[in-house]
């Protein structure tokens, strides 16, 4: 047992020299950041677009500009409000504070008097407009024209110093100048305009003669921006036209909305909170790490065992040790460099989800955090790593005892690696219900359990499943180890090609034993071979 | 005499082939022993189930004349035939970690590790990676990691395979000083030469089955006497139909010549003279490296 222990120690600081070592505990941190900054970097690098409109109707595109124009004020105002509840008061004072308009200014205070109480109520995961307190969107109903004038006086770069963030600083509107639409392909194409749009002569009968012309369909973001003011518009002149109050449009336009509720631990129906939702596919997130985890150390188990099988290295390691102690060795060395990894992993997301927050004053979404370092994920994510490495370990260190170099490994690997596919086609399929028929099922499938069991946390299925499904899985580890050291212990000295499966079989017919309290034994029985004649043979089965 | 191992009517089989073929032999403890033969021969296969990495079919393996094989593992030292290193390890940790395997502990193999690697002008290369070393280097290290543990029993499989003459004698020089320190060494090769300059004892297999085996004067007696022979012109003239010579090993301007047991080397070199200039001509004991061809042939 101690020189069991000797191997896997060495087999460690072996591993932990690696590159590939490193890079899977950097993988997280690099994951994380990607996660974090990529969406800021895309949205900061963005460049400027520009446009023009070619208005036929002589009337739709000032209501249209007076429109967005309007929206971008709103949404300064708001902004403090809305989207950080931790922002002072004092915070929004100044920004009120270059509001010239008197009117405004009074209501301005109103609200700056509201935006206590406003804080108390909004609650997280609530950022849409409709969540706004009532009094906050009565105040932005009645004041809309106040806002919008105000907004309007403003120059452009006084508006882009307001707020970084407003619309107009993403798409630059240039004047038509009464260009024909000749010129302006031609400036399209020469890229000196992104796009421009064409208002039809009657916008309120149809759509007749609506174009958007640009060279880069794929980016939307311009026309639907464009187009969501446009039908606020044509919307509120249709139903001027037609002498009917926009609040009862609004009203028939509001679909019926059904409330998510699920039976609680206790029996009661409790509302879904957004922490549901992100618990309820969390644990896809846990799988996919599960599944790479158990992929590179399994993996590098096969290098490894391959490496000492071709650099003649184990003939000296056998003459000093059983190989059945070598195996054993070898698993635990990389099961222990595996749980190094996971375990920097989960340090790594309890700092970034928990301690760096708190230490920068940044506040994360509570729904995340609590997923990310919810201890019964990180809890399942720990067992089933160790069982499902520990499964995958005794099978590939069995196919790679057998094989001379890692090409021969890999015609031989591909049933495995099929199995191993597995986990990731039925992520999806599985999140989606985690306690039906099929994730039932599949639980129950060893080569699959951890995974799926994973998959299926959020569940969470039940304490019997648990229970049973872990036992099968043991068993099949005992099985599978008991098989591969069978087959280890005679592959690992074989040259030449690798046996086949008959042969293995036959192998796996043989009697294993540490060797330490045999003198004799069989590793390849012919039939009908001569008995032994040891006396001291009878501890061999 | 003490034995430091008996191997006694063993035999292995691999599938329908014989490995080994009921094989008896005995070496005396402090003594080096030559296992001699041809690819093939059985040689490896026996060394393996002496080290406990097969195990024989029937027969069995006794060393130090009471314990069982596998219960003595710890006091063998195994050179294999193929070589290898983890190349990223440090010298120093790769010798200390085979030591450790063989039931060292940690801070006497170090020590020891440390010692030997000076000692053997590889002081240089202590924390250097495996990968670094040339093929000379290699090899000592290797053979600084089967001596680590002062094993009382030293099998070295082709010791000298791949090594430059430099390093044949400082290997050679291993040898000897281990026997002069009281240990038993076996060691296998297929070059005669070697074999005849330092072992005590032989065994000479060929398909698994003993073929010669004793002492080197033993078995040198048994063999009938050889002429070295030096001459000038073409060989293939005249080397042919000489009176009692039984095999001619030509090498172009001398020649080995293996008497049957009744020649007259007289009558044979009154011959040579009338045909062609003789330069030398010697009566030897045979050289090992006849007792072997002669050996096989007859055996097959």
């Amino acid at each position: 047992m101690y020189r069991a222990l000797l191997v896997a120690q060495r087999e460690f600081l072996e591993n932990i020299r690696t590159k590939g070592f490193w890079l899977s505990i950097l993988m997280m941190p690099i994951m994380l950041v990607i996660i974090g900054i990529v969406p800021v970097l895309v949205s900061s690098t963005r460049t400027e677009q520009s446009f023009t409109v070619i208005d036929e109707s002589g009337w739709l595109l000032s209501k249209v500009q007076y429109e967005l124009s309007l929206s971008d004020a709103v949404h300064y105002l708001k902004a403090p409000v809305e989207e950080d509840r931790r922002t002072p008061l004092d915070e929004i004072k100044p920004a009120l504070a270059t509001v010239e308009d008197l009117a405004l200014t009074n209501v301005a205070r109103e609200l700056v008097g509201q935006a206590a109480d406003l804080r108390g109520s909004l609650q997280m995961g609530s950022l849409s407009q409709d969540s706004l307190p009532l009094e906050v969107q009565n105040f932005f109903r009645t004041h809309r024209g106040d806002i919008g004038r105000w907004w309007q006086g403003l120059s452009p770069a006084d508006r882009a110093e307001l707020s970084p963030r407003i619309s107009t600083n993403f798409f630059r509107f240039e004047e038509a100048e009464g260009r024909s639409p000749e010129l302006l392909n031609q400036a399209v194409k020469d890229n000196e305009l992104f796009a421009y749009f064409v208002i039809g002569p009657s916008p309120k009968e149809n759509s007749q003669g609506f174009r958007f012309v640009s060279n880069n369909l794929t980016d939307r973001e311009l026309l639907n921006w464009f187009n969501r003011s446009v039908t606020k518009v044509v919307r509120a002149e249709r139903l001027t036209a037609e002498n009917i109050d926009p609040e009862i449009a609004k009203w028939i336009n509001t679909p019926p909305d059904f409330e998510s509720r699920q039976i609680g631990a206790s029996g009661e129906e409790e509302s879904v909170e957004s922490t549901d939702v992100v618990r309820q596919w969390a644990p896809v997130v846990f799988v996919y790490l599960l599944w790479i985890s158990v992929l590179i150390n399994t993996q590098m188990l096969l290098t490894n065992t391959i490496e000492e099988k071709s650099n003649k290295l184990i003939e000296v390691l056998l003459s000093s040790i059983s190989p059945i102690v070598l195996m054993g060795g070898k698993i635990l060395g990389i099961a222990l460099t595996g749980l190094t990894i996971i375990g920097s992993w989960m340090l790594m997301a309890i700092v970034f989800f928990f301690f760096l927050p708190q230490l920068l004053g940044i506040e994360l979404p509570f729904d995340i955090t609590s997923v990310a370092i919810d201890p019964w994920f990180l809890g399942s994510f720990f067992v089933y790593f160790l069982l499902g490495y520990l499964l995958y370990a005794a099978i590939l260190v069995g196919l790679g005892s057998v094989c001379n170099n890692l090409k021969e490994a890999q015609n031989l690997m591909l049933p495995v690696q099929l199995i191993q596919m597995l986990p990731i086609l039925l992520m999806v399929p599985i999140g989606r219900d985690p306690n039906g028929t099929l994730a039932q099922i599949l639980s129950y499938v060893p080569p699959l359990t951890p995974f799926v069991m994973m998959n299926r946390a959020a569940g969470p299925p039940s304490g019997f499943e648990y229970v049973t499904t872990t036992l099968l899985l043991i068993a099949s580890i005992i099985v599978a180890l008991w098989f591969a050291a069978k087959i280890f212990r005679i592959g690992i000295l074989l040259t030449g090609k690798p046996p086949g499966f008959l042969q293995i079989l036959r192998w796996l017919r043989t009697p294993v034993t540490d060797g330490a309290a045999l003198t004799i034994q069989t590793p390849i029985r012919i039939p009908n071979a001569a008995p032994t004649l040891e006396p001291s043979d009878s501890s061999k089965l | 005499m003490s034995m430091g191992l008996e191997i006694h009517e063993v035999t292995k089989s691999f599938g329908d082939k014989l490995a080994v073929d009921r094989l008896t032999v005995s070496v005396p403890r402090g003594s080096i022993y030559g296992f001699l033969g041809p690819n093939g021969a059985g040689k490896t296969t026996t060394i393996r189930m002496v080290m406990s990495i097969l195990f024989p079919d029937s027969g069995t393996i006794r060393l130090f004349d009471c314990e069982e094989a596998f219960a003595s593992k710890d006091r063998l030292g195994y050179l294999p035939e193929e070589k290898g290193l983890y190349k990223k390890m440090k010298t120093k940790e790769l010798i200390a970690y085979f030591g450790r395997l063989k039931g060292m502990p940690r801070v006497r193999a170090n020590e020891q590790a440390v010692k030997l690697l000076e000692r053997f002008g590889l002081g240089q290369v202590i924390d250097s990676r495996c990968d670094s070393l040339s093929k000379g280097m290699g090899q000592k290290v290797q053979i600084i990691a089967t001596l680590l543990h002062e094993p009382d029993l030293v099998i070295l499989d082709e010791p000298f395979s791949g090594l430059d003459p430099i390093n044949v004698e400082v290997v050679r020089d291993i040898i000897l000083e281990l026997k002069r320190s009281g240990k038993t060494v076996i060691f296998s090769t297929h070059i005669m030469e070697q074999a005849e300059q330092i072992c005590d004892y032989i065994l000479l297999m060929n398909n698994g089955k003993k073929v010669l085996n004793g002492s080197l004067n033993d078995v040198k007696k048994t063999a009938s006497e050889t002429i070295y022979l030096e001459y000038e012109g073409d060989g293939s003239q005249f080397l042919h139909n000489l009176p009692g010579v039984i095999r001619i090993n030509d090498m172009g301007k001398a020649a080995e010549l293996s008497l049957d047991q009744h020649a007259d080397p007289q009558k044979l070199l009154q011959q040579l003279v009338s045909q062609t200039t003789v330069r030398k001509f010697t009566i030897n004991t045979p050289s090992l490296h006849e007792i072997f061809v002669r050996a096989i042939g007859e055996a097959d």
